[in-house]
């Protein structure tokens, strides 16, 4: 099993829900974060007074596949979130040990 | 077995038997009550539950003292016991699942069998699964408890006997009463409020959250338990009903206090019932199954739901209020003696303060003076004193008096811009006026949303209070100036996980005091915030669309000039405007920013529309609110405010030759078509689509729009339409004037890292001078770059040397290592032309001019390959050149290239900066004299 962890813009998230629904999945984590990446921040002048902006808002999606749909999730949510410019965010792909269903006590993939 | 040991067992079965026989009187009741075919209003009113529940329980204890051994034995010994009903037991309102509690009551000493008393009779409701307290104390042990502990102090208040020994009862409360609450009747008192105060901030207010707590939040039943204790300390009540007899409350407030509180404990046992144990927070998902046993039905687009917790909040609405009253009273009570009935004049005749509560004095000036109604809120907004209880009577009664003249006139319009003013987040002038009924009075259509529950996880009041909250937002943010403590408030009383993003941004609470301060006409901000959600009492249509109609009938009636009218109408219509395009649109693109300017227009109002959204916003909940939005929608208003400010790209005039440009498009566009209808070429086919042909023009920067000639437009539409999936394509024009030797080659492709710094790249590669040179993004994900290039020198083979370039740009595109080498073909040196003194190169950075870009201007001496030595330096730093125009003066060049970092972003680090020059001015040759 994977997880599939990716941070996009906020305004993408429709579109990457919409395509990987498309494609079957269902469930996932969405979180509201705040990063940085290579830049720092930006600031904004206002009437002289400085308003940085220390991290830039971004959404982070996760979300638990077979090892064989990595894959096809991983190219769904690249396509769907790219806006054709640098800075559409990162995709990451980690192992997963093992998932248990809380309910039922099931392991593994059938209780993803 | 012995005859006793038989007579014991035949007891104990007995005991058996009548805590079974509860626990079927209790199944049986609770059957009843759970099945009622319907429980429509009447129903309601006429709650039989509480009261013969009770009654089932003391008979229990009644039986089963009656045939106590133990009991008896006691009273035989001179040492009787009573047993004492406390807390709701004793009031008699026995919910579902309500602990019993209980006092066994001794007068001076405690037996020794005490605790196989206590066995007898308290076990027994254990085992039949029924949550029971008991205390065993002595008449003295009670008088010290309850002096120590408050808690105790409030039980006691409710006691009411039982069983057993009535006189040991009776002489508890006589001596509860001379010793506690007679002799200190003002410290009882104030433990009473003080004790409230500690529950509202623990609980919330029941009346505006949308899972309220039904017994403990500030309008639910311990509201009117405060009013009974209250009673009970200052008299001697022994009944509800007695609460009007005895005069504290009026008949009509008695009888809504009964409506209110039947409904409020019909919905709580229902609740005990459905969730199977004691349970007094009404969570969201319980709420549907409730509004369903009750019988509530979706009307006109209002959920059965929306329409139920309407109601409870209305309910407990009163009671709040209710209590309120009687709080003040007791406050007021104790400072009568200090200042008399002394009265002072205010600004209006016929209204005073005395004893610090705002008066009509004399009521009947009233009639001729209606407008003193709206004053005497302006002055207990203006003095930050209250009205007193009578007052709030007056202006309810008086209300039905006001009518459309009196809301037209001109000074009464005033009067309540001046309240809507004074309605700050500590001192909250126009909640009062709301539940006295005067602010639906003078606004009818604002009770469209009283109480108008909004059935999502975002909103946690209703329509009405979140309306007011917003009102008061907007006014913190002026007073919060200096302190950001009062704001602090806000979060304070939404819930604490959001306090921690408050706190991060005390920083921007500055930002809206400061923006604040800026406007010069705050009024139609005002009025919007009041107004912004009042098309959600019709639940037909979009709410800012129908509010902003609703809207504009008040503003017009209240004699607004039509500036004040449209921009009331705007704010309301597009409250959500910016939110959305925050969070749902890519705000570090400049064309969204040029988008919300050219829909705003003026700057003013853009600066109202952010303080209208951030204060919705605040005032609807954490769920909306929190520091991640803020940071979004803030970047937007900057952004939006430097285009703006810029008056470039987004004025009227902007919006004007756009316009205009577009239309010469589309008229060009079919006049080709037409002209080369004969041909029926594809490509000109595609243009008469007009339709398609105006997507794709509004799918264009607004800074290609304003500065490409139309017909040029036309030319790299067609291209555009003719890339399909090429990487690229390009087509090569001669100036107009055949004697030129300037050629322009348009180039249309995919963008990709590096396409503007390769196309310099292959240009100086073919010894191809370029003269001048524009960048523009083209629709989504397209670049358009236009070169200006002088010609071969042997123009024999022109075509053919065009086409190994344009090989040679496919090469490039497809292998970055291609023009790898190129490099080394720049010159290091260069020696001006003889009679020049060449100005040394020069890179500037501006990080001022853009909202988006940051801007790299470079001064240096021409020479061939200086476009491509220096967008090859962007490129491996990872700069995306976004808008690029070059040219060329005699020798010295100016090129200015707007970029964006890799991460879409501008250059703020200043040692990034410096590495950004110094490697530019590296890659430059020297000039050599």
């Amino acid at each position: 099993m994977k997880k599939i962890e990716a941070v996009i813009k906020p305004f993408k998230l429709d579109d990457v829900k919409e395509a990987l629904n498309e494609i079957g999945i269902q469930g996932m984590t969405i979180t509201e974060v705040k990063g940085y990446g290579r830049q720092k921040g930006h600031k904004e002048i206002y009437r002289g007074a400085e308003y940085v902006v220390d991290f830039v808002p971004k959404i982070k999606i996760e979300i638990l596949v077979k090892k064989e749909q990595a894959e096809e999730v991983v190219n769904t949510i690249c396509k769907a979130s790219n806006t054709g410019k640098i800075g559409d965010g990162k995709i990451f792909v980690l192992p997963v040990d093992d998932v248990i269903r809380v309910r039922t006590g099931e392991r593994g993939a059938d209780a993803l | 077995m012995t005859l006793t040991a038989l007579k014991y067992k035949k007891i104990e079965n007995q005991i058996d038997n009548d805590s079974a026989e509860l626990i079927f009187k209790r199944k049986e009741l609770i059957e009843q009550f759970v099945n009622r075919k319907e429980f429509n209003s009447i129903y309601i009113q006429e709650l039989d539950f509480i009261e013969p529940y009770t009654r089932i329980i003391d008979e229990y204890f009644q039986n089963i003292f009656a045939k106590s051994k133990i009991a008896k034995e006691m009273t035989l010994k001179g040492n009787p016991v009573a047993i004492v009903a406390l807390g709701g037991y004793g009031r008699a309102e026995q919910c579902v699942h309500s602990d019993v509690d209980i006092l066994i009551l001794f007068e001076k000493k405690l037996p020794d069998n005490t605790e196989a008393l206590v066995k007898e009779i308290v076990y027994p409701l254990w085992d039949a699964k029924l949550e029971t307290g008991y205390a065993v104390r002595t008449i003295k042990e009670c008088l010290t408890m309850a002096w120590e502990e408050f808690d105790i102090l409030t039980t006691m208040l409710d006691a009411r006997f039982i069983c057993g020994g009535s006189h040991i009862y009776s002489i508890l409360m006589e001596k509860f009463r001379t010793k506690l609450t007679n002799r200190y009747t003002h410290t009882s008192l104030n433990r009473l409020i003080e004790q409230s105060q500690k529950r509202y901030t623990d609980y919330g207010d029941s009346t505006y959250l949308l899972e309220p707590n039904l017994k403990s939040g500030h309008g639910g039943l311990r509201d009117y338990h405060n009013i009974v204790w209250y009673a009970r300390i200052v008299s001697d009540i022994k009944c509800r009903r007695d609460l009007e007899h005895y005069g504290f409350l009026s008949h009509d407030e008695f009888k809504t206090l009964e409506n209110s509180l039947n409904f409020i404990w019909t919905i709580r046992n229902m609740l005990h019932y459905i969730a199977g144990r004691k349970c007094d927070q009404l969570h969201f998902e319980h709420q549907v199954e409730l509004a369903r046993i009750l019988g509530y039905k979706d009307n006109n687009g209002h959920k059965a739901v929306e329409i139920f917790m309407g109601e409870l909040h209305s309910k407990m609405d009163f009671i709040k209020q209710i209590n309120l009253m009687l709080t003040e009273d007791i406050q007021l009570s104790k400072r009568a003696r200090i200042f008399t009935a002394l009265k002072r004049a205010t600004n209006y005749k016929g209204i005073v303060v005395r004893e610090r509560r705002l008066e009509f004095d004399p009521v009947e000036m009233i009639p001729h003076n209606l407008d003193l109604l709206l004053k005497i809120f302006v002055e207990s907004g203006r003095l930050k004193k209250p009205l007193s209880i009578e007052a709030r009577r007056v202006v309810g009664e008086f209300s039905y008096l006001i009518d459309d003249k009196f809301r037209k006139e001109p000074s009464n319009v005033e009067a309540f811009e001046e309240i809507l003013s004074y309605s700050l987040w500590e001192f909250n002038v126009l909640n009062v006026m709301l539940t006295t009924g005067l602010l639906a009075k003078f606004i009818p259509e604002f009770s469209l949303i009283i109480n108008k529950i909004q059935y999502n996880q975002y909103h946690l009041f209703p329509v009405d209070k979140h309306s007011i909250r917003c009102v008061q937002v907007i006014n913190s943010f002026r007073e919060s100036n200096t302190k950001s403590s009062k704001l602090d408030k806000i979060s304070g009383s939404l819930s604490q996980n959001i306090s921690s993003s408050f706190d991060e941004s005390n920083h921007q609470n500055h930002l809206y005091a400061e923006i604040c301060k800026e406007l010069r006409n705050r009024k139609t901000l005002l009025m919007a915030a009041l107004l912004h959600d009042i098309g959600k009492g019709d639940p037909a249509e979009e709410h800012s669309e129908r509010g902003s109609e609703i809207a504009r009938k008040i503003v017009m009636r209240s004699g607004y000039s039509q500036a004040d009218i449209d921009e009331v109408v705007f704010l309301i219509k597009n409250h959500l405007f910016l939110i959305k395009i925050a969070t749902r649109r890519d705000i570090s693109d400049e064309e969204t920013a040029v988008f919300c300017a050219s829909k705003i227009e003026k700057i003013a109002l853009l600066k109202k529309l952010y303080i209208l959204t951030v204060a919705d916003s605040m005032a609807t909940g954490p769920k909306a609110w929190s520091g991640w939005t803020e940071a979004l929608l803030r970047d937007l208003f900057m952004k939006v405010m430097g285009v703006m400010k810029d008056r470039e790209l987004a004025t009227k005039k902007a919006a004007k030759t756009i316009q205009r440009k577009k239309e010469e498009v589309l008229e060009l566009s079919s006049s080709i078509a037409l002209r080369e209808d004969s041909y029926s070429n594809d490509s000109t086919k595609l243009l008469i689509d007009e339709a398609k042909l105006l997507k794709e023009l509004d799918s264009m920067s607004h800074r290609y729009l304003l500065y490409v000639s139309a017909p040029e437009i036309v030319s790299h539409l067609n291209l555009y339409r003719q890339l399909q999936n090429r990487d690229f394509l390009w087509k090569i024009t001669s100036e107009d004037n055949d004697n030129s030797e300037i050629r322009t080659i348009t180039i249309c492709g995919k963008d990709k890292p590096g396409f503007y710094s390769k196309l310099a790249g292959v240009f100086f590669l073919n010894g191809l001078n370029i003269v001048g040179s524009q960048a523009y993004s083209f629709g989504n994900n397209t670049a358009l770059d236009i070169f200006k290039v002088m010609p071969p020198k042997d123009k024999i083979f022109e075509k053919e040397k065009w086409q190994k370039a344009e090989r040679e740009f496919q090469q490039a595109l497809n292998d970055d290592s291609f023009l790898e080498r190129l490099t080394d073909k720049l010159p290091k040196t260069i020696a001006p032309k003889s009679g020049h003194i060449p100005m040394p190169n020069e890179v500037r950075i501006d990080n001022e001019t853009s909202s988006f870009f940051t801007v790299i201007e470079v001064f240096a001496y021409d020479f061939p390959g200086l476009l491509f030595a220096i967008t090859n330096v962007l490129y491996k730093l990872g700069l995306d050149v976004r808008v690029a125009v070059v040219a060329t003066k005699i020798d010295q060049v100016v090129d200015v290239f707007y970029v964006k970092a890799i991460d879409n972003g501008k250059i703020d680090d200043p040692k990034r900066q410096e590495d950004i020059k110094s490697a530019i001015l590296e890659a430059l040759p020297l000039i050599t004299n």
